[in-house]
């Protein structure tokens, strides 16, 4: 009884950091998000109920924005998760400046995004781009493409910065499972006659399947979230077509000074992405405990 | 015993270490003093006042400033640079708004951004700085962009106006009086492509974005429909003069009088286009003019206003600049006199003889000195004299994304014009609705 007494004691502190940093910002957009305040108010709260919501049902953007950002979120990750993997593996073996290479391989994930999606825009510039000089020099297009000026391949463009940026992060945290799972498995695993695939399938990937989660939970959250790639590359244009849901609520906010209807968008962002980890966190238990 | 030595050696550094450190509060202190006695003098120093400006309009501006702070010892206006793109402007402007104690004295707004500043309580009301006589001086247009539920909140400098280029030589050639009409553009493009003296007759601006509602609002004007009543807050997209304004975009494209790209095409691109030879006809903003003149078809080319519907009104879509006063601003008489110097005949001459822009002062399109160099003023005059304005309610940022996307869809032909027009029309309501 007493110590868990102290046991509460001690987590005091921490309690107080999580209400300041998470819950007192959460609950606070979700009373926003029950009020109209912007500039038909002028910017005073007027509560409106679930106006804001309701709102959001026939927003066509909101839905175009989440759904852009799904695509978005899909498939970068999975790029990062299966090319991370690939890194991983090779940064695994022991081979002649091995601690240099893994140096090197974290650099993207160590650089400022906004600075290089900069770098990005220029790479994917329509004239004086490298993306296209390359293409044409090897005779695979007669005129530059406009990268981020058509709407699918500017959203195409975002994917490969993304992916370049941050499967070192992913590499890394795989890295870290590789290594703690015992060569003496893959030596038995040998002797009993099983083939470096067989191996593969049946240590390293379920073994590292903790590791796994934990990536792919960190970058699902961060890629749902991307905010500064987008900005700096495309602004969310052409048309719309790469614009993400933290872009749709920073025009709301910043631009339309509605923050009601902002802080409604946060809430329900917010909401889809708490479901969305839980179910997946739920569906990687149920596997665990049927294998 | 070793202990005691010890903390006794301790006391005597501590002992001489506070001799120090009472010596540096002393002296912290003595120049804190000389620092209040400097304060009266400060005081007799000029009030400086802060412009934040796009760095390229800033340099255009920088020989005026100097001139102004020539003239004013009292006061001294420091110009401020901002990234070139507009909408980075804005949002550095509202970012100091929003913390409540803008850094800036005078806000140079796009005429766009006025309603939202004024009702958001940013911006000084400046109805009591000019009479009625004054403003008469000024284009009607940038009066009323400046205009917020009865009040003037921005003082004009530039203007800015939506107009039709067109290629006299093909038209004389062909025996064609400029257009009016929709139908006439349209019939006479046709005919000056199928004779081969042009490859392409109309070329507008189709892209998503602000210009795209910039164009449209003349079209509206010109087949006598409306986007949002400012008054009645009332939604006029999905009305049938309007779906006919949005019939007459695709038509363009149907009639292959404009090329498919048109919709991905902002100002420039379509200004190449003209400037190429490759169209008769040009939907832009007067900077255009000066700049083809350097070009294939210098002396070739003419402008008048928007064509429009039989019997109805032609609509130059208005743009521009002015200053505000920012509300929070501790000098808000020395940066009206400011405002005053930049609004004079002089200046604005000085400034349009030196960059090409368009005054907002009605005597200057006939000055002889601006007529000499630009010719072409005293029509543009003309143009702006049928002002379109984009609907000045404070969420207009808002209603213009809602309307490019569906316009931009409707044009595209993935939406039919009735429905692309109605859902544009239903969520702006909402978002008046929800707004009001």
């Amino acid at each position: 009884m007493n110590n868990q007494k102290t046991g509460w004691i001690l987590l005091l502190p921490a309690l107080f950091l999580l209400f300041l940093v998470f819950l007192y910002p959460i609950s606070r957009a979700f009373v926003l998000s029950l009020f109209t305040e912007n500039l038909g108010t002028q910017l005073e709260p007027v509560f409106s109920g679930l106006a804001n919501y309701q709102r959001m049902v026939g927003d066509g953007r909101f839905w175009q924005s989440l759904n852009n950002t799904a695509i978005f979120t899909v498939i970068s990750v999975s790029l990062e998760l299966v090319l991370g993997l690939c890194i991983a593996l090779v940064l695994n073996q022991s081979f002649f400046g091995r601690g240099i290479v893994r140096t090197i391989a974290i650099i993207p994930w160590a650089l400022p995004t906004s600075i290089m999606g900069l770098a990005w825009a220029w790479i994917f510039n329509d004239r004086f781009g490298v993306a296209n000089d390359i293409l044409q020099r090897f005779g695979l297009i007669e005129t530059g493409i406009n990268w981020l000026g058509e709407p699918g391949l500017a959203m195409v463009a975002i994917i490969i910065a993304d992916v370049w940026k941050t499967t070192p992060f992913i590499s890394i945290i795989l890295l870290a499972g590789l290594q703690s799972i015992s060569q003496d498995l893959y030596e038995a695993h040998k002797i009993d006659g099983a083939n470096p695939w067989q191996s593969f399938y049946q240590i390293t990937l379920p073994l590292l399947m903790p590791q796994i989660m934990v990536a792919l939970l960190f970058r699902f959250a961060q890629a749902f979230g991307i905010f500064d790639l987008v900005q700096v590359m495309t602004g969310g244009g052409p048309a719309g077509s790469t614009e993400t849901v933290s872009i749709y609520i920073y025009s709301t906010v910043m631009r339309y000074l509605d923050f009601g209807y902002g802080a409604a968008l946060v809430v329900a962002t917010f909401m889809i992405l708490i479901t969305t980890v839980a179910l997946v966190a739920w569906l990687f238990n149920s596997y665990r405990f049927k294998s | 015993m070793l202990f005691w030595g010890s903390l006794m050696k301790l006391k005597k550094i501590s002992h001489r270490k506070l001799t120090n450190f009472v010596w540096a509060i002393l002296g912290f202190f003595l120049a804190f003093l000389a620092l209040f006695f400097q304060v009266p003098g400060f005081s007799q120093q000029p009030v400086t006042i802060y412009l934040l400006v796009r760095a390229l309009e800033a340099q255009q501006l920088q020989p005026l400033a100097q001139q102004f702070n020539q003239q004013h010892p009292e006061i001294q206006l420091e110009l401020i640079e901002a990234p070139n793109d507009t909408n980075r402007v804005e949002d550095l402007y509202t970012a100091s708004f929003l913390l409540g104690n803008s850094p800036y004295d005078l806000v140079f707004m796009d005429i766009v951004w006025t309603p939202k500043f004024a009702a958001a309580g940013w911006l000084k009301d400046l109805s009591g700085y000019l009479s009625p006589e004054e403003l008469e001086q000024f284009l009607p247009g940038d009066i009323q962009g400046g205009m917020y539920q009865g009040k003037l909140y921005r003082a004009p400098f530039r203007s800015d106006a939506g107009m039709l280029y067109y290629r006299h030589d093909l038209l004389e050639k062909a025996g064609y009086d400029p257009p009016e009409t929709f139908d006439q553009l349209i019939t006479i493009s046709q005919d000056l492509q199928q004779q081969g003296l042009s490859e392409w007759g109309y070329v507008w601006q189709g892209k998503q974005y602000e210009g795209l509602s910039a164009m449209f609002v003349e079209i509206l004007q010109g087949n006598g429909a409306f986007w949002v009543n400012p008054e009645t807050l009332e939604v006029g997209l999905d009305q049938e003069n309007a779906i006919a304004a949005v019939k007459f975009l695709q038509q363009t494209l149907t009639t292959k009088i404009s090329p498919p790209g048109v919709t991905t095409y902002a100002e420039e691109e379509t200004r190449r286009l003209f400037q190429n030879g490759k169209t008769a006809f040009l939907r832009n903003w007067p900077y255009v003019y000066g700049l083809a003149l350097d070009s294939p078809i210098a002396g070739k080319y003419s402008i008048k206003p928007m064509v429009h519907a039989e019997n109805q009104p032609s609509g130059a879509c208005q743009g521009g600049w002015g200053f505000g006063i920012s509300a929070t601003s501790k000098n808000p008489d020395a940066a009206w006199e400011v405002i005053q110097f930049f609004m004079k005949q002089e200046s604005q001459k000085q400034f349009v003889l030196a960059n090409g822009y368009v005054p907002s002062l009605k005597s200057l399109f006939n000055d002889p000195e601006i007529v000499a160099k630009y010719s072409h003023y005293p029509e543009l005059l003309t143009v702006l004299e049928s002002p379109a304005l984009r609907p000045p309610i404070p969420q207009y940022a808002q209603a213009s994304d809602i309307l490019q996307r569906y316009l931009s869809a409707a044009i595209t032909n993935t939406m039919s014009p009735e429905i692309a027009m109605k859902k544009a029309a239903a969520e702006t309501r909402n978002l008046l609705a929800v707004s009001k």
